[in-house]
């Protein structure tokens, strides 16, 4: 148990770590994977407190988000490689108070809260899978459903989105410049 | 004990690939070179390209490693001989494969150089992609072993192995594996002659030889992956388990070799293309057929 709780202390350190290494850098992809290492690092909490399915789970899904999001942000950021000393922090007041006030909240809702007795011995990592999968599959099956609805929805939306419409007599700023040329000549 | 001979086999794995590889290519049968040029490697200057990112420059091969051998850990190469049989083992080398692609970021932004940069992004939409044909033929054979244990998956295929029982799901595993270790016909971020050697473009020296033999290991790993999850594993008359293991992971290894040998390199749009409106579909399918056949056949 003590062993325990010095891993879980250890690797929450090292998330919160992590976490703050995302604003302290200029770097992009720096910062993006900096993320991913505090979201790895709360998988690894997961392990030293024996969930092993949800540990797991999370060390591989946040490999692949992070580095979707890196690439989103060397797209989108003006000075992806901080190069030019870009500073990424601003509104350093109002982060100050809305962080302090939500981590008292964190930690009062974790003081306060009622986790009823602690379970000495999880079952075992197979158990557990078992569970989780009789849980997902019952209970919890509208919730996830509609998570995943709302995301895929959200996935259809962006790429249609994405596409450019054709309006006639609109350039596109398009490579294929020479159907553009024909639909406004077709428009006159 | 467990651990000083897996990493040997990876080790002798590696060696044998590299001796195979150059035998391939040059027609001529050397075992010391690959040692050789490691060695030489160690001697080289490692040349630091200007303004890197120095973090990330220096983990990225080193990451590569640690991603095959602990992927390999959860591999049993034998009933008794596997370093950790997770409970939730399958999903283990998932997750560990997903780490590939971290390295190749890392590889890719570390040296500060264009080519190596359009090398690592275009691993990545080649590995989210292509992570999807590892992740769906291996729920197949959790399916069948109702287990993600890897020795319950091996032991699920003691009547018939996977590859006969679910060849689509093998072939598309297999397609995966060798775009998931980047080699040729998938080695589009290091496409020599196109990208002059994207990600490892700007590595030499110390550096070069531990992501060279990083990638070596990590179609070991794979081969003894598609060996667990689709060949029956140790599984086979007279010999001794791990033998077996042996044989297969390696003749897996050198068809991924012959497979790159004789195949040209694929266009990122259609290896992207096939991948989504092709290989996913028939992922699925996949699981859809051994559902019915775990649920038809008792």
């Amino acid at each position: 148990m003590v062993v325990q709780a010095f891993f879980v202390g250890v690797f929450g350190l090292a998330a919160i770590g992590f976490g703050v290494a995302v604003f302290r850098t200029a770097s992009m992809v720096r910062s993006a994977l900096a993320l991913l290492f505090s979201q790895a690092a709360v998988g690894c909490m997961f392990l030293a407190m024996q969930a092993e399915f949800l540990g797991v789970l999370q060390i591989m899904m946040m490999a692949t988000e992070m580095s979707i999001m890196a690439i989103f942000m060397v797209m989108f950021m003006m000075d992806p490689g901080g190069l030019g000393g870009m500073d990424m922090s601003h509104q350093k007041r109002f982060s100050i108070g809305a962080g302090a006030i939500a981590a008292a909240t964190a930690i009062s809702v974790a003081l306060f809260s009622d986790w009823g007795p602690i379970v000495a011995e999880a079952p075992d990592a197979a158990m557990q899978t078992r569970e989780l999968g009789f849980e997902m599959l019952g209970r919890s099956m509208l919730v996830f459903e509609t998570a995943a609805i709302t995301i895929l929805t959200a996935m259809i939306a962006a790429t249609a989105v994405a596409i450019p419409v054709r309006q006639p007599g609109v350039d596109t700023g398009k490579l294929d410049k020479g159907n553009g040329d024909k639909e406004q000549e077709a428009s006159k | 004990m467990t651990v000083a001979l897996v990493l040997l086999t990876l080790l002798v794995g590696a060696w044998l690939l590299a001796v195979i590889e150059a035998w391939l290519t040059t027609g001529r049968l050397r075992p010391v070179a690959p040692l050789l040029a490691g060695l030489s490697h160690l001697g080289r200057e490692s040349i630091l390209a200007r303004k890197p990112d120095r973090l990330f420059f220096e983990t990225a091969p080193v990451l590569l490693l640690v991603v095959a051998v602990l992927g390999a850990a959860v591999l049993p190469l034998a009933p008794d001989l596997v370093i950790a049989d997770l409970a939730t083992g399958a999903l283990f080398l998932n997750a560990v494969l997903a780490y590939v692609l971290v390295s190749l970021i890392m590889a890719g932004w570390g040296p500060n150089g264009a080519y190596a940069m359009v090398g690592g992004w275009r691993f990545l939409g080649q590995l989210i992609a292509y992570s999807m044909l590892i992740v769906m033929p291996i729920t197949a054979t959790a399916m069948r072993a109702e287990s993600l244990l890897n020795s319950a998956i091996v032991e699920s295929q003691a009547g018939l192995w996977n590859i006969v029982y679910q060849p689509l799901g093998f072939v598309l595993f297999f397609i995966a594996a060798i775009a998931l270790a980047f080699r040729s016909p998938f080695d589009l971020p290091t496409a020599p002659g196109e990208l002059a050697g994207g990600v490892d473009a700007e590595y030499t020296g110390v550096r070069l030889a531990v992501l060279r033999l990083a990638r070596l290991v990590m179609v070991i790993t794979l081969s003894a992956a598609t060996t667990v999850f689709f060949l029956g594993g140790w599984q086979g008359p007279l010999l001794p388990p791990w033998a077996w293991s042996l044989i297969k992971t390696l003749a897996v290894a050198v068809s991924m070799l012959l497979v790159g040998f004789y195949l040209p390199r694929i266009r990122e749009a259609d290896l992207l293309g096939w991948c989504w409106k092709l290989g996913i579909p028939l992922a699925l399918l996949n699981i859809l057929i051994v559902g019915l056949l775990i649920l038809v056949v008792p």
